[in-house]
């Protein structure tokens, strides 16, 4: 994991003394294990680097799944709609920003957030809201770039595709 | 100073006395009384605050810092990372509505710069402004509503526009006092005078357009030509001279130094953002050649002869990059004038040899008159020159570059886009220039990745030779009508009541700038979605060009299928980003010519029949511009929702609902002060969405309103699901909050759709009668006035 870049995937976004970690993936999937209430919030690319495969297999894991965009057509086309729900990204996450909220599934807010698929400069915007407004939410970023924003994140792997699938592997060997 | 008191006066033996008349006071006639004033003539920053706040707690603002520092005085840098003060005490939720606040500013600033400016060339093109009246003709007797409406002023002629300038200009400088460090602490209240800022915008546009509209003449109302429109209408075979900005006056000294010279068949006038639009509205000659996002690629294909800009969206590297082709450069604008020299004055033609010459790569020339002739010699004799020269790369240099790009990845982490260049670049390299046309579309001419190229590869001149190996280029060719400005008062009266009761399910206005995620098609697929489904479709600025090259299987554009009348189905080209303000009057107008309510002075009432009555949602696809957030901030006070790009986030606010906190969506009944849930409509006020086929069903839920007709609400309700089942494979999970009763249901799928709310909702059916008997939460009643301001209750509840 050290040689992870841990720069942004759009160079000019670095957004304040704060910054995410470069995690390694087991760490991450054991967050993900520990969390009460987890959602895997999957964005428009999902069906880049691979990421949809995965997505199905975290929410086989009994992860519930929010897929915003258009990620929802790609999880009616593999088939698996059990614990997904289409959400609108900014509706999403300013709701997720208020912990009285009553959750996707109306059993209240999660405590833990993670994004795959994600459109990164829209989701790093978003992150941001979590991280300066939701100190009760944690934010992982399971995306082959690195996510400033995020409180735990992948780096930098977006050209080793392969490498990738195998980080989400350890992820869900995890969960 | 000696103030004379009333009397007869004769004074003897004047010596060296100066007498300084500033105002004839006898001659100030006071406004003839057109109409009752309404409660906020020329409201300051509190008058409006009450309606703000109406506003901001249904809708309250949803922040995403891009920053989480704040270096705007010596007391920091501060990190207010977590929400923290900083050292003057601001919070970090503050510090956003300060920075949108501050974005608004900048915005209007160039609007009514614009409008400013544009009052002092007419003087000194067309004469004193009181000498030019307003007159639209007779298909418009409402001829400023947002004048009328903000400072409850019915305007006669330009002088008029002017003084209500004044007021928009004070106002400005009083909100960006509130900017200053130690000023105000509240998000919400920046967010208030952001709204404030936002709608001193639209007045200053609509001042803007009208004055340039009767000063240049510029055409008004249906029926308008077909113009050019796309790059590869440029026609190299003439010298081409290229206008860039938004302030059209020396593009119109350009046109009629052609047309009295008879040079028609020599120079090709072409333009990006609203300088072409606006010059194309006073000669159809003018090309509309490109938006924003191809301005670079203009200028690196070297098509421009000579380059003419005057003020805003005009890159800041414009002198390099037209160095690069010999396009001699003109800045005709004391706002944009990169270190050259200014010329006015000079012998044209000396002016016209230092730049053929390369002596000097441009020049500054302020009076509009001075440009025509400079720009169109220089033009001629650069074209001879410059076509010497092939500014396109060679098929050997394109595959050279395309074989040494090591596909190390650092364009795309520069690329706001995150293309993959080097992806493309290596198809390149094998023979295919596809994938890198493609990228020409997606990218928005930017530049950021040429200057982190460890090989230096022209990645813009990479990406314009793959376009024309492909033909993208030469058949980007499409077709624009002309701008037609104001829509008239008939048009008003025929679809007032139509898209009041929702049988026109609403408007749908594409504005705004070339930052789209995914290129340019997005804009051609949401104006024919919805004109196709009978939602009026007026534009202006950027997205209405990318639109108009944009072709249907036929070879036809939006703008050929569809007729430019404000009736459903139209699409119509309302002119540039100044021209907007021609959308929020026709909301306007709608509340005074159909609904009889008084907007004079009046906004607040206004904006609140806007939100409840009138199914209307603007779309900023690819907003990049402080204006862009002006604009925005401008219809969301008056009452317009608005759905942005992705890239919008870096906005950083956002307003959105919460269509889950049922205490948010009550409303008065004007009749009797009753409080009535009416449902979450519309569910945002600005809102951000993530990909095209998310923006599209948005838009549709965002033209509910809560006086929606049975009739409308299931003409609304039916192209909402009907766009989710077509974009996102499926029923939305929330359809059902729109439900007031069974009439509301689209009557397709009425069966279906009863049996979904038995069995998901818990709603109770009547099966024989088909008849919803038990679960809505909102009721539909004919007589139903709503209204958000308790002051518009006619009769207290007992």
């Amino acid at each position: 994991m050290a040689e992870l870049k841990m720069a942004p995937f759009n160079a000019g976004n670095v957004p304040g003394p704060k910054m995410g970690r470069v995690t390694a993936p087991a760490v991450i999937g054991k967050m993900i294990k520990r969390a009460k209430r987890p959602l895997l919030i999957c964005g428009s690319n999902i069906e880049k680097h691979g990421s949809i495969d995965k997505a199905i297999e975290i929410g086989k894991k009994g992860i519930p799944i929010a897929a915003t965009g258009n990620a929802i057509v790609a999880f009616r086309k593999k088939g698996y709609t059990d614990n997904v729900k289409y959400a609108l990204l900014t509706d999403l996450v300013n709701c997720l920003c208020d912990p009285e909220w009553k959750g996707l599934d109306g059993k209240g807010n999660y405590d833990t957030v993670i994004f795959i698929g994600s459109l990164y400069y829209l989701v790093s915007g978003v992150l941001s809201s979590i991280k300066n407004f939701a100190p009760h939410l944690k934010a992982l970023a399971i995306d082959p770039y690195y996510q400033p924003n995020a409180e735990m994140t992948f780096g930098d792997i977006w050209k080793k595709q392969d490498d990738y699938l195998a980080m989400l592997d350890e992820v869900i060997g995890e969960l | 100073m000696v103030k004379l008191k009333a009397g007869i006066f004769d004074i003897e033996d004047l010596e060296n006395v100066q007498i300084e008349i500033k105002e004839i006071m006898g001659e100030k006639m006071p406004e003839e009384e057109w109409a009752l004033m309404g409660p906020t003539p020329k409201p300051k920053i509190p008058d409006l605050r009450y309606w703000d706040r109406i506003l901001l707690k249904r809708y309250p603002p949803f922040y995403a810092p891009q920053c989480d520092t704040c270096i705007l005085c010596t007391m920091g840098k501060c990190d207010l990372t977590g929400n923290k003060n900083g050292a003057c005490g601001i919070s970090l939720e503050a510090t956003q509505g300060r920075f949108v606040l501050l974005a608004c500013m900048i915005g209007t600033s160039a609007h009514i710069g614009h409008g400013r400016h544009m009052f002092h060339d007419i003087k000194s093109m067309r004469g004193p402004l009181d000498k030019i009246p307003i007159d639209f003709g007779s298909e418009v007797n409402i001829e400023a509503p947002l004048t009328r409406l903000i400072a409850g002023v019915k305007p006669k002629t330009l002088a008029d526009l002017e003084n209500v300038l004044n007021y928009v200009e004070e106002n400005i400088v009083q909100l960006g006092d509130s900017l200053h460090t130690g000023q105000e602490g509240s998000a919400l209240d920046f967010e208030s005078k952001a709204y404030q800022m936002g709608m001193l915008d639209s007045i200053g546009k609509e001042i803007s357009d009208i004055s340039q509209m009767m000063a240049f003449k510029f055409p008004i109302g249906p029926n308008r030509p077909l113009c050019d429109a796309g790059m590869g209408t440029l026609d190299t075979n003439k010298a081409v001279v290229f206008v860039i900005g938004h302030n059209a006056p020396p593009a119109t000294d350009i046109c009629d130094y052609v047309s009295d010279n008879n040079l028609d068949d020599k120079i090709d006038i072409g333009g990006s953002c609203c300088t072409s639009l606006d010059a194309n509205r006073y000669s159809a000659k003018v090309k509309l050649a490109a938006g924003l996002g191809r301005q670079l690629k203009v200028i690196r294909a070297g098509l421009a002869d000579c380059i003419v800009v005057d003020e805003q969206c005009v890159r800041a590297d414009l002198l390099s990059q037209a160095k690069k082709v010999q396009s001699p450069v003109i800045f005709t604008n004391d706002k944009n004038m990169h270190n050259m020299e200014i010329r006015d004055g000079d012998d044209p033609d000396k002016i016209v040899e230092d730049l053929v010459s390369g002596k000097v790569p441009g020049v500054v020339l302020l009076d509009p008159r001075n440009v025509g002739e400079v720009a169109v010699k220089t033009a001629m004799k650069m074209k001879d020159i410059r076509r010497k020269n092939n500014w396109l790369l060679s098929d050997e240099n394109f595959k050279k570059y395309a074989e040494s790009c090591t596909n190390c990845g650092t364009c795309t982490y520069q690329c706001p886009q995150g293309i993959d260049v080097g992806k493309a670049n290596k198809k390149a390299a094998e023979g295919d220039p596809s994938a890198l046309s493609d990228q020409f579309d997606i990218c928005i001419g930017c530049g950021r990745c040429e200057q982190v190229c460890p090989q230096n590869i022209p990645i813009i001149d990479m990406y314009t030779k793959a376009a024309y190996m492909t033909g993208r280029i030469q058949n980007e060719k499409g077709k624009i009508r002309q701008a037609r400005g104001p829509i008239f008062d008939t048009e008003i009266r025929n679809v007032g009541a139509p898209l009041v009761l929702g049988t026109i399910p609403g408007i749908i206005a594409p504005i705004g700038c070339g930052n789209y995620p995914n290129g340019t098609r997005d804009v051609y697929t949401i104006v024919k979605e919805f004109a196709s489904r009978g939602y009026i479709v007026p534009m202006t600025g950027c997205m209405l060009i990318d639109a108009g090259f944009q072709k249907n299987e036929e070879g036809k554009t939006v703008f050929e299928e569809y007729d430019d009348v404000f009736d459903k189905g139209g699409v119509l080209n309302i002119g540039s980003c100044v021209a907007n303000a021609h959308i929020h009057d026709a909301a306007i107008k709608v509340a005074n010519i159909f609904a009889q309510r008084n907007i004079r002075g009046n906004y607040a009432e206004i904006a609140d029949y806007i939100l409840n009555r009138l199914g209307a949602c603007g779309v900023a696809w690819g907003a990049m511009s402080q204006k862009a957030a002006s604009i925005a901030a401008g219809f969301n006070r008056l009452g317009v929702p608005a759905v942005v790009g992705p890239h919008s986030i870096k906005y950083r606010r956002s307003f959105m609902g919460r269509k889950d906190k049922e205490e948010d969506w009550y409303v008065y009944d004007a009749r009797n002060g009753e409080r009535v849930y009416v449902g979450p409509v519309p569910e945002h006020l600005l809102v951000v969405a993530e990909t095209i086929e998310e923006c599209i069903p948005l838009m549709a839920k965002l033209c509910m309103r809560a006086a929606d007709t049975p009739a409308g609400r299931s003409i609304k309700l039916t192209h909402y699901i009907d766009l989710n089942q077509k974009y996102l494979g499926g029923y939305p999970d929330d359809w059902h909050y729109f439900v007031r009763s069974e009439a509301d249901l689209p009557m397709a799928k009425k069966a279906e759709l009863l049996q979904i709310l038995e069995s998901d909702q818990g709603w109770k059916i009547d099966w024989k009668l088909k008849k919803i008997v038990e679960g809505p939460k909102v009721r539909y009643d004919p007589s139903f006035d709503p209204t958000n301001i308790k002051d518009l209750i006619r009769a207290k509840k007992e």
